[in-house]
Parts: C-alpha cells; sequence; structure tokens
C-alpha cells in the first residue's frame, strides 16, 4: 500500500545518505580551515589547490561568520580546525579566550614583506592577511556639502539619512570611538560623555546595520544616504547608487584587519605555518587583490591605479589609517553594548 | 459539496492572500533583476542568479546537505511524534498533562540556546559526529509540528471507529494504518509540510550543529551575504517555493490524494 | 491497552526530548546560577534594569498582538479555504504557505520595498496627495508585527486547515437543519470544534514570534529590541552566555506560563481540546 511505498523511499534514502556520509571521511591527511565561507571558487583557483600540491593533504572548511566560528572553537576547547580566519575584533578575543597558539616569526618568513602594522598585531599571535578601513560613505548627488570629516555625521542638514553599525558589528564600536573624539575625549576613560555624543547623533540615524547586504539595502531603496561603514561594501553600494562616494576625511580613516590564527588543539601545527606563510606571499596576494577577493597587506603588490581603487594600498595610505587598540576596546565593550542598547533600544 | 461563504469572508480572504502574495511577487522580480544588488521592479531580467546557486559549489554541496537533513529530521520527527500524538489523544485520561507540554519544549527555548546547549552536551560531550547531531537536532526542533498538528488532527477523529475495526478483528498496527491514519492524513500533511520548511530555513539550531565539511545552505547564503549583496539570495527562496511545489506533488503521487480533500 | 503500550508509544518521543532538550539546556541554564553574587544575582541584575524590563514587556507585547491578529485572520481564512472545492483548495493551501519559504533577508528587502520612504505605499499616497511627506512606516513596532503576523498566518492557517477538515460536515448541516443561523453554528458547532486547532496554532505563533530574532533585528532593529535579539547579541557577541541563558530561561517561564493559560482558556471552550 502507499504507505509502505513512501516507507521503502524513506529507508532507501536514510541508508543512501548514510552511506554517502561514511564514505566521505578522507583517506590523507586532512587540513581544516576555518573561514567565511565566500568567494569560495576564487579562494579554491587561488589558495586551496595550488596548496593541496604543496602539503599533499586533503582541505576541509568550517564555514560561518567571526561569531559562530569562534564560538564553537571555544565550546571545542580550541580543537577541531588547523587554521581560522577572523576579523581583529574576534581574533583578539580568541587571543583573550587562550583559544591560539603563539606565532613563531620566524617559520614565517614572507612576513619580512608585509606591512609593519600587519605582522603581529595582537602580540605573538597570528598575523593579518588583508587589510581594510572603515570610514564614511554618502552619496554624493543628495548630501551637499560633501562630507570631509568624522564630524559631519553630526550635522543638522543629515536629519534622518545616516546608518551606522550596529554595536556588535566590526565597525560599531568604532562610532563610540569617534564619537568621543566628536566630544573631545577619550571614548575608554570618559564613556559618559561619549555616549552623550552618540546620543546627539540619533535623530540623524535612520536604522543601524548589522550585516552587508542591510546597508546595500538600505542604500539601494533611498531610506539613508550616509553611512559609516567597511571599504569593501563600496563596490557594491555604487552598483546600486553610483554617486555613493567614499569620503576623504580630513581625520583619517581607521584601519581593519582581518587575521589568520593558529587554534591551540591545531593538529596539522606545521602544514598551518606553511598556510599562512603561503597566503602572504606576494604571488598569492597578488592575484587576490587583483581579482576584488582581499586587499594586498604584501607591501610587494603592484597594482594599476584602476585596480588600486577599491582597495586600501599603498604605504602613504595604509600610513595614514588610526588603529584601534583592541585589548581596551574588548575590555570596554560589555558597557558600551549595554550603553548603546539604552541610547538605540528605547 | 462546499457550504456557501458569506461574501464578506471571501472578500476578506481574497485579501489576505493579496497580502501574502504581494511581497513574493516582490522577491521573485528581485530574483530575476540583471543587476548585482536587489531592486524592485528589475532592471534587465536575467536568470544569472538562479544558475548561480548551482554553478557555486558550496551552494550545491550544501543544498542538498539541508535537503537530506529536512528529508531525514522530519521523517524521524514524524516517527517518534505520531505515534506521541496517538497517545495522548487516546489515553488523554490517563497520561499526565505535562507530557503534551515537554513535546512543544523545542520551540519554547530560544533556537540558540538550544543549538548550543546540544552541541556542549550531545556533539561534543558524548562525541557524537556532526551530521547525525543535525539530523537529531532538526528532528527535535521540528517534533512540536509533529506532534501537535498531528494531535489536532487526532482531536477530532472519532476513536470508535478504531474501536470498530479492532473488536473485528483487526491487529492494531494494521488498525492504526488503514483506519487511523488515511482519517488524519491532512493533520499530518501539514505538520510534514510545516516541519520540512522549518528545516531547509533554519539557521539558528544548525549554525551550532554544523562543522568542519558539513553546512547548511541557509548558513552558506548568510555567508555568502556578508559579502555579496546580490539578488541570489531571493532566488534562493523562489528555487525553495518551487522545490515545495515539488515536494507537494511527489506527496500526492505517492500518498494519492488531492491534498486535504475528502 | 495495556499501560506499558501506551508509555511504550511516547516513549521514544520523550526519551528524545528529554536526552537531547531537556538535559543539555537545564546543564546551560544551571550555569546561571553559578555566580558569584548569587544563585539569582543574574536574574536580578535583569528585572533591575529598566531597559531589559522594557524589552520584555516589548517582546510580549508583540508577541500577544500577532498571536490574536494571526488567530483572526489565520482562522476566517481556513474557513473559506476548507469551503473551497479540491483543487483550488490545494493551490489555495500551496500559495499560503510560500511565504514560508522566503528567507528573512528577502523577505525584509520586501517589506523595504512596501513600507520603505521611496516604498510602494509611500509612492502611491504621495502620487495621490493623500500624504505631503513620505510616512515613517519602518523600525517601528507596527512594522514588527506586520512583518510577523506575515510570518505566521500561513502557520495557523496551515494548522487550522487541517482541524477544519475535520469537522464532520453533517454537524453543521444538522444545526442549520434544527434551525440554527450561521452566526450560532459558527459559536457553539465550529467554534469548539476548531479550538484544539485553534489552540495549537496560538502556542506555535506565541512562542515563534516571542522567541523571534531574524524578523525583530532586520525590521526593527535596535529601536526595538526584543528579547530574541538581546540573547543573540549576548550570545554572539559578548560571549556571555551565562547572561544569554539568563534571558533564556525568563523566556522558557513565561513561554510556558502563557501557553498553560491559553490551554485553560481552550479546555473552558472544549473539554476534549488539549
Amino acid at each position: 500500500m502507499k504507505a509502505m511505498r513512501l516507507t521503502q523511499l524513506a529507508t532507501l534514502a536514510l541508508l543512501a545518505t548514510l552511506g554517502g556520509a561514511a564514505t566521505a571521511a578522507a583517506q590523507s591527511k586532512t587540513f581544516t580551515i576555518s573561514w567565511w565561507g565566500y568567494n569560495g571558487e576564487k579562494m579554491n583557483a587561488n589558495i586551496i589547490e595550488p596548496f593541496k600540491k604543496i602539503c599533499g593533504c586533503e582541505i576541509v572548511f568550517e564555514t560561518g561568520n567571526n561569531a559562530d566560528r569562534l564560538n564553537k572553537l571555544k565550546l571545542r576547547d580550541g580543537k577541531g580546525v588547523d587554521v581560522i580566519y577572523l576579523s581583529d575584533s574576534f581574533s583578539q578575543l580568541g587571543v583573550e579566550q587562550g583559544l591560539f597558539q603563539e606565532i613563531d616569526p620566524a617559520k614565517i618568513p614572507n612576513l619580512s614583506e608585509i606591512y609593519e602594522l600587519g605582522r603581529a598585531p595582537q602580540g605573538k599571535y597570528g598575523p593579518a592577511y588583508t587589510i581594510g578601513r572603515v570610514g564614511l560613505v554618502y552619496d554624493s548627488a543628495k548630501v551637499n556639502p560633501p562630507i570631509t570629516s568624522w564630524n559631519d555625521l553630526w550635522r543638522e542638514d543629515l536629519k534622518s539619512s545616516v546608518s551606522l553599525p550596529g554595536i556588535t558589528t566590526t565597525a560599531g564600536p568604532m562610532v563610540v570611538m569617534q564619537a568621543g573624539k566628536h566630544a573631545g575625549v577619550d571614548a575608554y576613560d570618559d564613556a559618559d560623555k561619549a555616549f552623550e555624543a552618540v546620543e546627539a547623533l540619533k535623530p540623524n540615524v535612520v536604522k543601524n546595520y548589522n550585516t552587508g547586504s542591510e546597508l546595500v539595502n538600505l542604500i539601494s531603496t533611498g531610506e539613508v544616504r550616509v553611512a559609516l561603514a567597511q571599504d569593501f561594501t563600496l563596490a557594491s553600494m555604487q552598483a546600486a547608487v553610483k554617486t555613493m562616494t567614499w569620503a576623504k576625511l580630513s581625520d583619517g580613516d581607521i584601519a581593519t584587519l582581518n587575521t589568520v590564527n593558529i587554534p591551540k588543539g591545531s593538529e596539522n601545527v606545521d602544514l598551518a605555518y606553511k598556510f599562512i606563510d603561503f597566503i602572504l606571499s606576494k604571488d598569492v596576494q597578488q592575484k587576490e587583490a587583483e581579482q576584488g577577493v582581499d586587499a594586498p597587506i604584501n607591501t610587494k603588490v603592484e597594482l594599476t591605479p584602476e585596480q588600486a581603487k577599491i582597495w586600501t594600498y599603498g604605504a602613504e595610505q595604509v600610513s595614514s589609517l588610526s588603529r584601534i587598540d583592541y585589548a581596551k576596546m574588548n575590555e570596554a565593550k560589555t558597557d558600551w553594548i549595554d550603553r548603546w542598547n539604552e541610547v538605540f533600544g528605547q | 459539496m462546499p457550504t456557501r461563504v458569506h461574501p464578506v469572508l471571501g472578500a476578506f480572504a481574497a485579501l489576505v492572500f493579496l497580502f501574502l502574495l504581494a511581497p513574493l511577487v516582490i522577491i521573485v522580480g528581485a530574483s530575476l533583476s540583471d543587476t548585482t544588488f536587489l531592486t524592485f521592479p528589475p532592471q534587465g531580467l536575467s536568470l544569472r542568479w538562479f544558475s548561480n546557486i548551482f554553478q557555486v559549489e558550496a551552494f550545491r554541496r550544501t543544498a542538498i546537505t539541508s535537503l537530506q537533513v529536512a528529508f531525514l529530521g522530519t521523517a524521524l520527527s514524524l516517527l517518534i511524534g505520531i505515534p506521541a500524538a496517538y497517545a495522548l489523544n487516546r489515553y488523554r485520561v490517563e497520561l499526565p498533562r505535562w507530557l503534551s507540554t515537554l513535546f512543544v519544549l523545542p520551540i519554547l527555548v530560544p533556537e540558540i540556546v538550544f543549538g548550543f546547549s546540544l552541541l556542549k552536551s550531545i556533539t561534543i560531550g558524548l562525541g557524537l559526529p556532526v551530521y547525525p547531531s543535525l539530523i537529531l537536532g532538526h528532528a527535535l526542533l521540528v517534533l512540536p509540528y509533529s506532534v501537535r498538528v498531528v494531535g489536532a488532527s487526532l482531536a477530532s477523529f472519532d476513536f470508535s471507529v478504531e474501536e470498530a475495526a479492532r473488536s473485528l478483528g483487526c491487529p492494531p498496527v494494521k488498525t492504526f494504518m488503514t483506519v487511523v491514519l488515511p482519517n488524519i492524513r491532512a493533520g499530518v500533511i501539514a505538520a510534514f509540510i510545516l516541519a520540512f520548511i522549518t528545516s531547509i530555513n533554519d539557521v539558528s539550531v544548525s549554525v551550532f550543529l554544523t562543522g568542519p565539511g558539513i553546512s547548511t545552505l541557509p548558513i552558506q547564503i548568510l555567508a555568502h551575504m556578508e559579502q555579496f549583496f546580490d539578488p541570489t539570495i531571493a532566488s534562493v527562496s523562489v528555487l525553495l517555493m518551487l522545490v515545495t511545489v515539488g515536494v507537494m506533488a511527489v506527496v500526492e503521487a505517492t500518498l494519492g490524494l488531492t491534498f486535504l480533500t475528502k | 491497552m495495556n499501560k506499558l503500550a501506551r508509555w511504550g508509544l511516547t516513549m521514544p518521543a520523550t526519551i528524545a526530548v528529554v536526552v537531547l532538550l531537556v538535559i543539555p539546556v537545564l546543564l546551560t541554564i544551571a550555569t546561571t546560577f553559578g555566580e558569584a553574587k548569587g544563585p539569582f544575582s543574574t536574574y536580578a541584575a535583569f528585572f533591575n534594569s529598566g531597559f531589559r524590563r522594557a524589552v520584555l514587556y516589548r517582546t510580549i507585547k508583540v508577541a500577544l498582538i500577532t498571536t490574536a491578529i494571526s488567530l483572526v485572520i489565520g482562522f476566517i481564512t481556513a474557513y473559506v479555504i476548507a469551503q473551497m472545492p479540491g483543487r483550488l483548495k490545494s493551490i489555495a493551501i500551496i500559495a499560503a504557505v510560500f511565504p514560508l519559504l522566503t528567507g528573512v533577508v528577502v523577505r525584509s528587502f520586501a517589506w523595504l520595498i512596501i513600507l520603505g520612504k521611496n516604498g510602494i505605499i509611500n509612492d502611491t499616497l504621495l502620487s495621490t496627495g493623500l500624504i505631503t511627506e513620505p510616512l515613517s512606516m519602518l523600525y517601528t513596532e507596527g512594522s514588527v508585527i506586520v512583518a510577523m503576523v506575515y510570518l505566521f498566518v500561513p502557520l495557523m492557517i496551515l494548522t487550522l486547515t487541517g482541524v477544519l477538515e475535520g469537522i464532520p460536515r453533517d454537524l453543521i448541516e444538522a444545526s442549520a437543519s434544527l434551525g440554527a443561523k450561521p452566526v450560532p453554528t459558527f459559536l457553539q458547532v465550529i467554534l469548539p470544534l476548531a479550538t484544539p486547532g485553534l489552540i495549537v496554532g496560538a502556542v506555535l505563533v506565541f512562542t515563534g514570534s516571542f522567541t523571534s530574532y531574524a524578523t525583530p533585528q532586520l525590521l526593527g532593529g535596535e529601536k526595538q529590541m526584543m528579547m530574541g535579539t538581546f540573547l543573540y547579541q549576548r550570545a554572539m557577541v559578548t560571549f556571555d552566555w551565562v547572561g544569554a541563558s539568563t534571558i533564556a530561561a525568563i523566556m522558557v517561564v513565561i513561554t510556558i506560563a502563557v501557553v498553560t493559560i491559553m490551554s485553560r482558556i481552550a479546555r473552558r471552550l472544549n473539554p476534549m481540546a488539549v
């Protein structure tokens, strides 16, 4: 009868999938990488396939966003993956929670070729493999006069036009820092005054965003015309609104670094070192930059002005960036999140 | 013979359908747009965001995983949920009240707490491999649908029919399959649909139960969205709608019914 | 049937829930009682904060309103669907289910298109001259409720259609033939019989909307923080699992309380209900 048929189908399907899952176990050495999961094709072509030849190993991924993967790593007590990609604010958390191994710079020769700020950005731990920046973007067709300073965020004519990154995103706490500067204080020392400035920003804010896609949606539908954003979102925003412009800030953009680290439970430490060295090499960095994947941090990479436009590139630009002290920021974070909630949550 | 419906009610229902379907029109439109960002009305028509799903290996792989997990998880939850629903209804008087609340617990607990706890205690604590943990997690996640929705259908089932069959000598299991089950078809199907869809779309529980080499489609899409803000996500939704129609068609073919009609 | 068989039927499900859900979650929640400041310190901290209380209140309010609206809309629609001829009915149900298949990101995009400053509604109202300035409809409690109702009406419809199908036509006809007008028939025959479905639906919708994360996040934003978004913030950003578990424990207690109340009310209407 028909229910029987369905049951038979179900049993077959069950056996098939379980069988499939079982044979998936790798025969040779397996190298596990934890990363975000996008740009898979390019990552595969530029990094994975070449590295497979170097190491003669199988490569498996754990994908997800920063928070998910770090959480899981913590629950597994630092085991399960051999190398982990994280944005700097999250790798700082990982460092503080003792999840990573200290890095021996001697095992990564290519470190000498990358910008200094990327070599050991968080103490003796993993280096940065790409450099980005956080700044202001605005629709030049709808914002006049153009934005030239962080202070412009508080402008009267920008009422109900701004979107800020949520406090839980990478760029979120930077809002607080800049608010502090606007109020003339160091946000770490005087959170009260800094948050007064954040409160003053409220009338200009339409909605805070938590993901790049949210921001692009807000911009493309015209809900906002100014935002505090990371540079990698610019291209997508410009595709939607051609007049979106990256503001030339007199007080400078803020650097963001994405890092690679070796978890303390890594089972393939030597391979991990090889891998890190590999992704910092000029060849890999060059390809990744040219193909629009990641900004190069290797100083020997050469890009045409056209290619360099979308990246943070060149010694001059790199040195103009201000840096975040992540140790201090993580310490203040919980307090800042609560205060942020109080400001925006009611 | 369907009874006549008061025109006001009919008009109201029509408005509701408009409400439900209007955003879908927008989503379908956006999925066809030949732009690298979500926009409506679509600017230029293209199927490239659909082909993108099949071309990106990560999407292909995780789509299959998601379908497998949804199917197995739902099947498992129905397997244990239908008997439970049956018992809760048939032996309502003898079984304790709190038992029925027990089976609804998966919905009461916030998903990420559930996923986190499961990962910590079961996957890591007991050393269970990732794939079975994922299936178990999903089965449990959708158990409330299997128990409650089927249970609601059972509540209006007249058990005397079953007793009659039994008293005529029909063995218990066969009675269940031939007398009870067909009459609660509507509930089982509704439960299956809700469970399957919930599983396919789930992110919060899956996030913790995925691991190296194993991931689900919604998670992969979200990862994609961190960097690319293109209409792929709209085309995935449209694809899911098509898959649902497909699943319904299969259900109709194997269980041989025109959905819920008697 | 003897006691063994009776319990045996529920055993697999019971074991599954206890082993895979109850124990792990209790273990997680147990951590909230181990704080240095005392076993209930985390809960005291929660209820002492005006902001947190406001979040809780808002979440309960939004969930209740969503449930009420979904119940009414869902019931009427399910009733109409139940009266439809075969093929049309199948199509109607499939159509009603589609909203569930849309990912939350595209759904919020769609609502952005509809309710946004440059959205369809504002464009129409502006062009007909009914308003001069675009209405700000997004990121309010209202937009969260609308988006949640959108998500949960299909759930309600699906649950109720199953139940309404089970109400024998003869009963309704009998009631009519005995002289009862449509409204009393509805109130005294259909409604009580549909109560099991109404309760199941109400429970699913209330708990779903109460614990919801993605919809309030994208359509409410920080101005409309709810328990789900707050929990996520705690767990995923500050890695404060003790804080997150506290929120979770409070949420579980409240949902159980509300569900119990709903079941009690249902039992009044139909003793066979739960």
